[in-house]
Parts: C-alpha cells; structure tokens; sequence
C-alpha cells in the first residue's frame, strides 16, 4: 500500500465515522484539476528523451494549492492525485490556508547532468506556468529535488510572470528561502513530541527514543532530540544503524557521518540492522525513512509507547490497528512531519511580503502552528475517544468541508 | 333498450358497477344504448361534449391525449365516466377504436336525473367512481412528485455543514 492509498483509506474511514454520505465523499476526494505534460530535452550528447510530467491539484477550497513536485522513475499520475489529496488533509490539519496539490516528472535524475536537470525543469515549467503561481499552486520540493530546483523554477516563471518569489518555497536562503526549512519536519516533530510527553507525563529530559533514516528529517531529529534532552539508543540509515541501550554520542555519530558518508560502522554501540531499530526498546520511535516499513508482525513487537511518523506512512493499516489493540500512541504523518509545509508557508508569507525573518521566529511561528494541532487533534480524540490519526483526518475533512460549504460548489 | 339479465349480471362484476343488486344495474342500463364502432373510427374527440358514459362490450379503444396513448381499454371496461360528475364538461381525451368495436351508451343527462331522485343503483356508481378518481389522484400525485425530482427536495451541501457543526473544529 502506498502513502497514497493508506491516505485514501484514512480518509473514508473518518469519513465514515462522520457519516457524510457517499456523494460528499466523491466531492472532498476528487481533484480539481489533472495535468499531464510531455517534457522533452536534447541532452548533453545531442539525444532527445521525453518524459511525462504530472500536477495534480486537489482542492483549493481554503487556499492555492501547496505540494511538491518529485523527480522519480515511480511518478504516475495515480501517485501524485493521491499524494495531492494528502497535501489538503496535512494542510488543513495544521490549520495552513492552503489546499493541496502534487506533481513531478518521471524520470530518474541521477542519469541526468545538472544542465539535463535545469533545462528539464525549465521545459517543465514552459508547461504549467499558466497553471501555478502564487496564488494559484505553490510548488515545493520533494523526492531528488532541492533548493537549486526550486530557483530555476522560480526564475523560469518569473520570466513569464514578472518577479515571482512567492511561486515556489524550498528554495535556497540566499534567493527568497525561508530561514529553518531545512530543519522544519524535525522541529514540528520535536514539539509534538515534548506535547505528548506531557500528556503521558514523561519527562523530554531522559526520554530514550530510536531513528530510522538519517536523511534530512532523521538527522536533524537525532541532533534535536538529543539536544532537547533525550537520549538516542538506536539509528539507522539505508547501509545499516548502530543501538546502544545507554545513549548514542549524538555529535561523534554525526562527525562519523560526515566522514564516512554513513551511520554504519560507527563505533559508539553494537551494529544493527534497520529493522531493529524499529523494535529497539525505547520511549518514543521516529520512522523517518520510507513508507510501509511497519506492517502487522512488527507493530507487535515494537516497543516503544510512542510512535512519531517523521516519513510519510511508515506503519500500514495493518499496524495502526495493531499499535491501537496495545495501547501505543500514534502521531500520524499528516500532523507529526507537517512542520515541512508550515515553514513552506512562512516562506511564501514572507515573500508575498517582501521580508525576512530571523531563524528564531521561524521557530516560535512553527511551534505555535504544531502545538495548535497537536491540541486541537487532542481535543477530538478525547471527546469522541478516537485513535490520533483517526481524529486528525476527521479535523482536516471538517475544515476543508466547512471552506467547501460556506463557498458553495 | 333492456339489456338481457346475462349481460347485466356481467356488468356489475366491472368495479364501477360493482355492489349494485341485478335490478338497480338494470334500471340503470334501461336507457343504455348500444352502438357499434367500425376499427379506426373515434368513439368521441378531445373537446367534445362529454354528454355520456360508455361501456365497451366487444373491441379495444385507444385513449389518447395530445397524440399522447394514457390507455388501452378492452371488453368490459368503462370511458367516458367523468361525465358523470362532471356536467357541462368535455371530453379530455379522445377515443379511438383499434378493432371493430361494440358499446353501451349511458347518457349523463340520465344518470344525473336519477342521482336527483336518490337511485340507489346510480349513487353506488358514483360511489364507485369516487373511489377510481381518487386512486387516479394519487397515481397523479406520485408521478408529480416523481417529475420535481424524487421527493423532498435533497440539501446535501447543507446536510454536510450540519454534520459538521455536530463536531467541533
């Protein structure tokens, strides 16, 4: 099951618990709006490829559409409707004004040069400039793109369009980016993490928690966590992971990465494997690799009472049911690793606005927005006595479903 | 015309006749006429007075509206009998036979004479009639309602807010 359909079942099972009725389902989940494009480049060598590229918009009832644009051999335009879909749900969640969208380029860009990659991306631009903008669908980044994609686009619209910032976010800090993206998904994690600490009262100070992935959202995790106190006993990154049940030395781990480019090998702990690290015992679990990884047999054995969902859905249906039987408390995806979109969103506030905020008010603003969700998502499953994921879904289709309404369709 | 006792027992088994005793269904039939219709001749037109009640006896007659077919009657089936009720009316329909057809004329003028003077057999019609009309009515009804669009007007937008505002956000 992909992050898509496990979106789309989450979805109609809050749906269902709501009781909208079937024809309002089929108007919250259809997308507005399908694109499909033919980008073809010449390439270095002469030769001509053309790939098929994909913007989805799903819904633009509280807002233009924020979504990332992704570089993968697996983009379909099944994949980007679903994850375009999840774009409104996670947007709404965290209370951002915007709806949701989704695209990218099938394409494998490691067999591309950087030129391949620019000229790709300034093709696809030529194609959709007419549907994006800054106050029509916001691109950002996503799987294999970066900050210096994010620039060509932004300069390739701002040819059409005038001087556009405020097209896309993720780009690069010294061209209209947003100071703390890079650190954003980590940051929202940690303050819904501290949130629901309190709320089971455990201390940050000594919470042992375990990271898998140690790409952008399971590094800065690792370093932030730790910094706030806790006490990393388990992390792995795609080559393998390291645990040590006394805490691992966060900053050598991190100069280890530096050298080697990975977490295997690193000395400080016993080598393991990336399945246990999920398992390892722990206080708090942060999956932050890939989707999927957590399936029914694992969610057994997991013994952390906390699961953070840095990826996006790391446990399938499967697992959430099993994780509900015991009692572990789930921080679903469309809340936990929605600090990503937020600093999105103060980047386009502060373009639109032609001003730069510092690194600390980035950080206040994000916190702010995470502890908002975090509460009201609390407030729902509490009184209607429904698991995290269950009553977020249920938060983000009442406000999409109440922009709907009072705009009339 | 008398009719003979064999076709008037018939005739009360029709549910317009229906509950009349063989002696108030005959007194009823005294002044019927009979009369023949040859296939495609019209038994009365849209518009026509409608100045009496008729009984098929033998055939099948086309009942249209506007070029419109409402209904096909056969062998001893009635038309013709809001006339009854209705003086002074027309016809709303126009009647065709689709065979040969033989049938047995009821002036209205006559069957409102005898309602005057308390005829038993002719308030048991009307009685009758009364319940046909009304079980038209409500067919009407139906399929009124069914042409507005199914029922109660549906509010499925507002129905959603309503839902919503039972959770909150």
């Amino acid at each position: 099951m992909t992050s898509a359909d496990a979106a789309h079942y989450y979805f109609k099972k809050a749906a269902r618990i709501m009781d909208v009725g079937e024809r309002i389902e089929t108007l919250l989940v259809t997308p507005l709006r399908e694109v499909k494009v033919q980008v073809s480049i010449e390439l270095d060598n002469g030769e001509i490829r053309t790939f098929p590229g994909y913007r989805c918009q799903h819904d633009n009832s509280r807002g233009p559409m924020k979504g990332g644009l992704r570089y993968h051999p697996g983009v379909s335009a099944e994949e980007v409707e679903g994850l375009a879909s999840l774009m409104t749900w996670k947007t709404a969640v965290v209370n951002l004004p915007f709806g949701g969208a989704k695209g990218g380029i099938t394409v494998d860009p490691s067999n591309l040069s950087l030129k391949e990659l620019e000229r790709l991306t300034r093709k696809f631009v030529d194609q959709i400039h007419d549907i994006i903008g800054p106050t029509r669908d916001i691109p950002g980044p996503d799987m294999s793109t970066n900050p210096q994609v994010m620039a060509w686009i932004m300069d390739q619209y701002s040819k059409y369009h005038g001087h556009s910032p405020a097209v896309v976010t993720g780009k690069p800090v010294e061209l209209y980016g947003s100071r703390g993206r890079e650190t954003a998904t980590a940051r929202g994690l940690l303050s819904v993490c501290r949130q629901i600490l309190q709320d089971v009262g455990l201390p940050m100070k000594g919470m042992r928690f375990a990271v898998q992935g140690f790409g952008n959202v399971g590094s800065h995790v690792s370093r932030l966590f730790h910094e706030a106190g806790g006490v990393l006993v388990a992390v792995s990154d795609l080559h393998g992971g390291v645990q040590n049940p006394r805490g691992i030395d966060v900053p050598a781990l991190f100069d280890h990465v530096r050298r080697t480019g990975s977490v295997k090998d690193f000395g400080g702990g016993t080598d393991c494997t990336n399945e246990e690290v999920l398992i390892a015992d722990c206080d708090v679990l942060v999956p932050a690799a890939v989707g999927g990884v957590i399936d029914q047999h694992i969610a057994r054995e997991v013994r952390a009472r906390i699961v953070l969902e840095g990826a996006n859905a790391p446990c399938t249906p499967d697992a959430d049911e099993i994780f509900e039987e015991r009692g572990v408390l789930v921080v679903p995806d469309i809340l936990a690793n929605a600090g990503g979109v937020t600093v999105s969103y103060f980047e386009w506030v502060q373009n639109l606005q032609h001003v730069t905020w510092d690194e600390e008010r980035v950080n206040t603003e994000l916190d702010r927005v995470m502890a908002e969700a975090y509460e009201k998502v609390g407030q729902i499953s509490r009184s209607r006595k429904l698991p995290l994921r269950t009553s977020a879904y249920v938060l983000a289709i009442g406000r999409v479903g109440k922009a709907t309404v009072l705009r009339g369709i | 015309m008398s009719i003979s006792t064999q076709l008037v027992k018939k005739l009360v088994q029709i549910p317009i006749f229906g509950g009349l005793t063989i002696a108030e269904a005959a007194e009823f039939f005294e002044v019927a006429v009979e009369t023949s219709v040859a296939k495609g001749a019209t038994l009365f037109r849209e518009g026509d007075a409608g100045d009496a009640l008729l009984v098929i006896l033998e055939g099948e007659v086309t009942v249209t509206r506007k070029g419109i077919e409402l209904a096909k009657l056969g062998k001893h089936t009635v038309l013709g009998e809001m006339s009854l009720v209705g003086e002074g009316e027309v016809r709303s329909a126009t009647a065709m036979a689709l065979t040969d057809v033989k049938a047995l004329t009821v002036p209205s003028k006559r069957v409102q004479k005898m309602l005057k003077a308390d005829h038993v057999g002719a308030l048991k019609v009307v009685a009758n009639l009364a319940q046909v009309m009304s079980k038209r009515l409500a067919a009407i009804n139906e399929r009124l309602v069914a042409a507005s669009g199914g029922g109660k007007k549906k509010e499925e937008l507002a129905d959603f807010g309503r839902i919503l505002t039972t959770w909150q956000f």
